[in-house]
């Protein structure tokens, strides 16, 4: 147990956790956005990939990063927006749409790079450079902090300030109101004079940037390049995130940050002589567990709560 | 006695033949729709990709040609058509039976993954007699699928779970636990590869090509078994009760209960057979194309299984057939990409535009009213 405690007490590994939350932070983050305004987005996979290559190969042939992320997040927030079409207009059911999306992006992203590059396995060869990290001066030299905080790339930033900003929007502006009022209910939000349509469309062209900032952040962030199906399902384990943290903003944070811890410790324990699939499974099992627990709660709540006005119906009956 | 008895049999029987002519009539109709929508759909797809690969400046009518003429050329490649179209056919199947009763399982890929575990566990492990060889890991397979499905399964009907999260969870964490077996316990020894030992040689299923003396690469005895498979869901969904009440749950839940209809039983037994069937694939998978448990050996396959379903519309014969008709643009592809400069993904992108032209219901709505607007003009 001793090697194992070194590894999840040392600064590096905690660094490494909010490095590897970012993207599940940010894409899950997206996914709750468009969840409570009543469209399941699976395109967040879609939404990471598509911006994860657009971002690369833009870097790549403009020299900007900048412009690069740019072009990603608007990638991302397209291809959510191309569900929207599809599911609110066209009659799609959102799942099927989803995944159809899903594989759009697998399909033509890889295409795109083999006949750009003529690789098949990304875009390595080309020199896209990486956002910045963040170089905190004053705090670098506080032992222990330093080491965590400072260095951390610009878009693990962005995703720390993105969760309150994203719970000020749902319960504080008047857009994440209405937001929450289509979803809840969307013929009572229609009769207020609330433009449904609008609503969900602005929430899903949101839900694809964040999820293309986690798509930015895996090729322009993490390492320098992309590498086709870099995404690797995590928009369904940011989804995955959204149920989890029971659909508010916080609590969405926090299993994406278990969700990145997870990642983290399985690559840290790599080294020692633990599996380290298993370890990387624990995180499903969990969410496989906690997702029955709180169906459980909800339904035995409904139950206790349907149970008084049953029971006193029989006896009124019998005395008259 | 027989005079005023006569015309009232066959009063009573007129109207009904003449309502089954009918219903058939109807029946013959949507069939054909049905058809003529699907062919549609996979041309405007192929169209597309032909217009992107065209865009990008490449060979776009030698891939064209590629893709369509590829996979007849040689018997191998027909056999590597059926034998892909053996495992996309009981995917798809897989899918069609919770689909039908209202539920979207992606659990496919973990079930694969367990029924090759689990068949490739026995095959490789048991001497067993000739015949029994080759049954018994195709039950531990269906077992293991089959007792993955119903995971999520119960968590929805008991529990009110989301099907797509349990499902995908459940999908990460088998993954991960076939690598650990696969890697630590199951390599096969002296072996450089990740790759297990391979099965022992009655359990391996026979080559089509022992029987028809021409070359025709993996295709096996599998093919027929799928057909038999594909049988038993037309009966199972056509004919029986639980095929009845998967029906009325799917079409409506609410008619379901109060016509005394178990739904979460229902729903629980749709996830169990779709598990058994995709279990019955990650065997095909061991026994049939790699004859061994190997690393990713379901590729994306789990994931095309959902797009043969939906382009079947949810019908074992629709299913079976569109399964065919895939895998022969897959094994196309591959040619496409080894004759020309086109990638296969090309392919996906294919498979994408089929998903979403097909899930998109209003469409041929909207392009009648068009058509018709501009007829009135």
């Amino acid at each position: 147990m001793g090697p194992v405690l070194d590894v999840v007490l040392s600064t590096g590994f905690l660094a490494a956790i909010l490095g590897g939350s970012t993207p599940y932070i940010l894409a899950a983050l997206g996914g709750l956005l468009a969840e409570r305004a009543g469209v399941p987005d699976i395109a967040l996979e879609g939404s990471m990939l598509a911006a994860a290559c657009t971002g690369a190969l833009v870097a790549g042939y403009s020299g900007s990063v900048w412009a690069g992320a740019a072009c990603g997040i608007v990638a991302g927030a397209l291809l959510a927006l191309l569900l929207g079409v599809l599911h609110l207009y066209l009659g799609a059911d959102a799942i099927i749409a989803g995944i159809g999306l899903n594989l759009l992006a697998a399909g033509a992203t890889a295409y795109t790079v083999y006949a750009l590059l003529g690789d098949k396995g990304g875009t390595s060869r080309l020199h896209s450079g990486a956002l910045p990290s963040v170089r905190l001066p004053l705090i670098e030299d506080v032992p222990g902090l330093g080491a965590v905080l400072s260095g951390q790339n610009v878009l693990t930033w962005a995703a720390l300030a993105t969760t309150p900003a994203v719970a000020w929007l749902l319960y504080r502006a008047r857009f994440g109101f209405h937001l929450r009022a289509v979803g809840e209910h969307p013929e009572a939000a229609r009769s207020v004079g609330i433009h449904v349509h609008r609503v969900q469309f602005r929430a899903l062209a949101l839900s694809g940037a964040l999820a293309g900032a986690a798509g930015v952040f895996l090729s322009m962030g993490a390492v320098s390049f992309f590498v086709t199906g870099m995404t690797a399902g995590r928009g369904y384990i940011a989804l995955a995130a959204v149920f989890l943290g029971a659909l508010r903003p916080w609590g969405v944070f926090l299993a994406a940050l278990g969700f990145g811890a997870a990642e983290a410790l399985a690559v840290q324990l790599g080294n020692l002589d633990i599996p380290s699939q298993l370890v990387s499974a624990i995180p499903y099992v969990f969410t496989l567990l906690a997702l029955a627990f709180f169906a459980w709660r909800r339904r035995s709540a409904a139950r206790t709560a349907a149970a008084p006005t049953s029971p006193p119906a029989l006896p009124t009956l019998e005395t008259t | 006695m027989t005079s005023t008895l006569e015309p009232a049999a066959e009063q009573r029987r007129r109207p009904e033949t003449q309502g089954r002519r009918e219903f058939l009539a109807t029946r013959r109709r949507t069939v054909v729709v049905e058809l003529t929508m699907t062919v549609l759909t996979v041309a405007v797809a192929v169209l597309i990709a032909f217009l992107v690969v065209l865009a990008t400046g490449k060979d776009a009518t030698g891939a064209l040609n590629a893709l369509l003429t590829g996979p007849l050329e040689r018997t191998p490649r027909i056999g590597r058509w059926l034998a892909d179209a053996t495992t996309l056919s009981l995917l798809g199947l897989s899918v069609a039976i919770p689909f039908r009763a209202r539920q979207i399982s992606l659990g496919a890929e973990g079930q694969v993954y367990a029924g090759a575990l689990a068949s490739g566990l026995v095959a490789i492990n048991l001497p067993l007699p000739p015949v029994a060889a080759v049954l018994v890991p195709l039950g531990a397979a269906a077992l293991a699928g089959g007792a993955l499905g119903a995971v999520p399964g119960v968590m929805k009907a008991r529990l009110g779970a989301n099907e797509i999260v349990a499902t995908l969870m459940l999908n990460a964490v088998v993954v991960r636990v076939f690598d650990y077996l696969l890697t630590d316990h199951l390599k096969a020894p002296g072996s450089t590869a990740v790759q297990s030992s391979p099965v022992r040689p009655d359990s391996a299923l026979p080559l089509l090509s022992d029987f028809f003396g021409v070359p025709l690469d993996q295709a096996n005895i599998g093919l027929f078994g799928m057909l038999a498979v594909a049988a038993a869901v037309w009966f199972l969904l056509a004919r029986t009760p639980l095929g009845y009440r998967i029906r009325i749950t799917g079409s409506n839940p609410d008619f379901a209960r109060f016509g005394g209809v178990d739904v979460p039983r229902t729903i629980e037994w749709s996830f169990v057979i779709g598990g058994a069937l995709a279990g019955l694939a990650g065997a095909h998978l061991a026994l049939g194309i790699y004859g061994g448990l190997q690393p990713d050996m379901a590729g994306g396959l789990a994931f095309e299984g959902i797009v043969v379903a939906l382009l079947g519309r949810n019908n074992p014969v629709g299913v079976v057939a569109a399964a065919l008709l895939y895998s022969y643009l897959r094994i196309g592809g591959d040619v496409m990409e080894q004759q020309t400069d086109v990638g296969s993904e090309a392919v996906t992108i294919i498979q994408a535009v089929i998903v979403l032209l097909v899930t998109a219901r209003a469409l041929p709505e909207l392009v009648k009213r068009y058509l018709a607007r501009r007829e009135a003009r």
